[in-house]
């Protein structure tokens, strides 16, 4: 695939001028200072040795992560947005797959109609979202345990988000498989759910594998919604996070900034080597 | 024999309606979390929401029932909300176009640039959106200040003598806010990008036309309807997002976001908060709405 791309480098070359060469290598400064910024200085303050925030940085150290670990408040809220994400990514994997597969699979009245309605609370904006919710069953309780503040409530919560990526990327992932082979288990005797288990799971599994990685990513680090819908107990790190930079910023927020954005990655890291995987066991 | 035959059809069809049966009602039992999920947690919330947005708030009391205008006509009379309205669209639609600015020379560059560069790039523009809004805030919020990166790389450069603070300007807001729309916007125009054969710009080159008329006649027009849509991805993106302005903005920068939750939390007053929610939903599903509407006149008119 990429080879083929490579072919018509000399026809962009041969038609750019060097003004238009100089033109794009300043733009491309550009974009790389820009989107690099924020990340290099949080990942530069985050090994800062002294308690403000100050440029130049004179002395560095791990201290911010020792007092980041060594702090309950702090650890708990990782723990909370670690079990939300993780609640998350079960939730929505689930119901968007098996969504997913009820529409590549069955004939459903209004088809157009159940896709954009799936698709819908992906195009709120989360703080809509997030009082929407928070006015509905803020005040609910279950006998005597109040919805309210639940770890459960912001997982589902963040499922309105997750849940239609996962539908999405599925929908489009099983529209690629080969229809006969499943009919093919059928004629054998397999039973749906075993067919569905069996054959197709292991055929899509890339695509559940980076849905799902996805919808644990969307779920750490949103912060709108679970700052409606937590209290003191179960806020994340992303909203203890912006509830101690209204009061004062200190390089604590550069080290949470680091675990969360080394989170993302390492489950980036995860979908590439599973695709790797993927791709040399059909290369042989 | 006929008898026989007459009832061995109908035991056929009684099972082939009965496997259908049972057919639909998988397909709907497939699809029930899902359902359960947008119709109850999106469904409900929105329709109370909606409610809500029409009780009373009287005696400092999250909400009485009841029903009033009073909120709607506040939001469209006190200049506070009709400020904040005015500033978030205002806010919306210039970092829109800027994101489509920047996000279109980017996508240009990568789709232009030899393959080996494509991940790189890609990978670049992952970024923003992989990170959380609030690490992207807090990065800026270093770099802005008088002790930050910037005043003390300009200042050690020797560009400036005095140290320089840009945090809390309308300009930090928006800077924050392009950096977060700009990946989707990316995205969008360089999948448009992809769609276009490479050869239109050696058949444009070849026919004599300088760089700037085959941008002009050739590429402009074919990815006008995609940076449309990316225009309009962009400002729904930036009307939703209210962290980062008002994070990064001067205090004075009330968005229609910031104010939904200064009234939910800070003020408790749920009502006013709905029908700021309300009008924030109307305003994002006319774009959406629009954009369709002119997509869809672009391609009956290319038809």
């Amino acid at each position: 695939m990429t080879e083929a791309v490579q072919e018509p480098e000399f026809t962009t070359r041969s038609i750019e001028p060097s003004l238009l060469q100089a033109l794009s290598l300043a733009f491309t400064v550009f974009i790389v200072a820009y989107i690099l910024i924020p990340i290099l200085v949080t990942l530069v303050m985050s090994f800062n040795d002294a308690a403000m925030i100050r440029f130049p940085i004179s002395t560095w150290s791990l201290r911010w992560y020792h007092d980041f670990f060594g702090s309950p408040q702090w650890t708990d809220a990782l723990k909370n947005s670690i079990i939300i994400a993780l609640g998350t990514t079960i939730v929505s994997t689930t119901s968007g797959v098996l969504a997913a597969w009820a529409f590549e699979r069955f004939y459903i009245p209004l088809k157009d109609f159940w896709y954009l309605l799936i698709l819908l609370p992906l195009f709120m904006p989360g703080v809509v979202l997030g009082l929407g919710v928070a006015i509905s069953f803020g005040g609910l309780s279950i006998g005597s345990y109040s919805i309210y503040g639940t770890r459960e409530l912001v997982i589902i919560a963040h499922s309105l988000w997750a849940m239609p990526l996962v539908f999405m990327l599925m929908e489009a992932t099983f529209r690629t498989i080969d229809h006969r082979i499943i009919e093919a288990s059928y004629d054998l005797g397999g039973r749906p759910v075993q067919t569905f288990l069996e054959i197709v799971v292991p055929m899509v599994s890339t695509g559940i594998i980076s849905s799902a990685l996805f919808a644990f990513v969307i779920s750490l680090n949103e912060f709108v919604m679970a700052l409606f819908l937590t209290d003191r107990d179960t806020q994340t790190l992303p909203v203890l996070m912006w509830l101690s930079l209204r009061s004062a910023g200190t390089p604590r927020l550069a080290v949470a900034s680091v675990i969360l954005a080394g989170a993302v990655f390492a489950c980036l890291t995860l979908i590439v080597l599973w695709y790797v995987r993927v791709l040399r066991r059909t290369m042989r | 024999m006929t008898i026989a035959a007459s009832g061995k059809a109908e035991i056929y069809a009684l099972a082939r309606q009965r496997s259908r049966i049972r057919e639909r009602l998988s397909a709907w039992l497939l699809m029930l979390p899902a359902l359960v999920i947008v119709l109850v947690f999106f469904g409900i919330p929105t329709v109370y929401m909606v409610r809500m947005s029409f009780n009373l708030h009287i005696d400092r009391r999250l909400y009485v029932p009841g029903f009033t205008f009073e909120h709607y006509a506040n939001l469209f009379s006190n200049p506070l909300f009709t400020n904040a309205i005015w500033t978030t669209v205002q806010l919306s639609l210039l970092s829109a176009l800027f994101t489509v600015l920047i996000g279109y020379g980017f996508a240009l560059l990568v789709w232009l640039k030899p393959a080996r560069w494509r991940m790189l790039f890609v990978g670049l523009a992952l970024c923003p959106l992989l990170i959380s809004e609030i690490s992207i805030i807090f990065g800026w919020w270093m770099f802005f200040p008088k002790n930050g990166l910037l005043s003390y790389a300009l200042v050690s450069s020797g560009l400036i003598t005095d140290k320089i603070s840009l945090m809390y300007t309308e300009f930090a807001a928006f800077v924050g806010l392009v950096y977060v729309t700009l990946p989707y916007c990316f995205f969008i125009l360089l999948s448009i990008f992809d769609g276009i054969d490479k050869r239109v710009l050696e058949a444009s080159a070849d026919l004599g036309a300088p760089p700037s008329i085959t941008f002009r006649e050739v590429l402009l027009p074919l990815t006008r309807s995609g940076a449309l849509v990316a225009f309009s991805q962009s400002f729904i993106w930036a009307m939703g997002t209210y962290a980062t302005p008002s994070a990064l903005g001067p205090d004075t920068l009330w968005t229609m976001g910031y104010l939904i939750q200064e009234q939910m939390l800070g003020k408790h007053n749920w009502p006013m908060a709905a029908a700021l929610s309300v009008v924030l939903v109307i305003g994002v599903t006319c774009v959406m709405v629009m954009t369709r509407m002119l997509m869809a006149k672009r391609v009956a008119f290319h038809d």
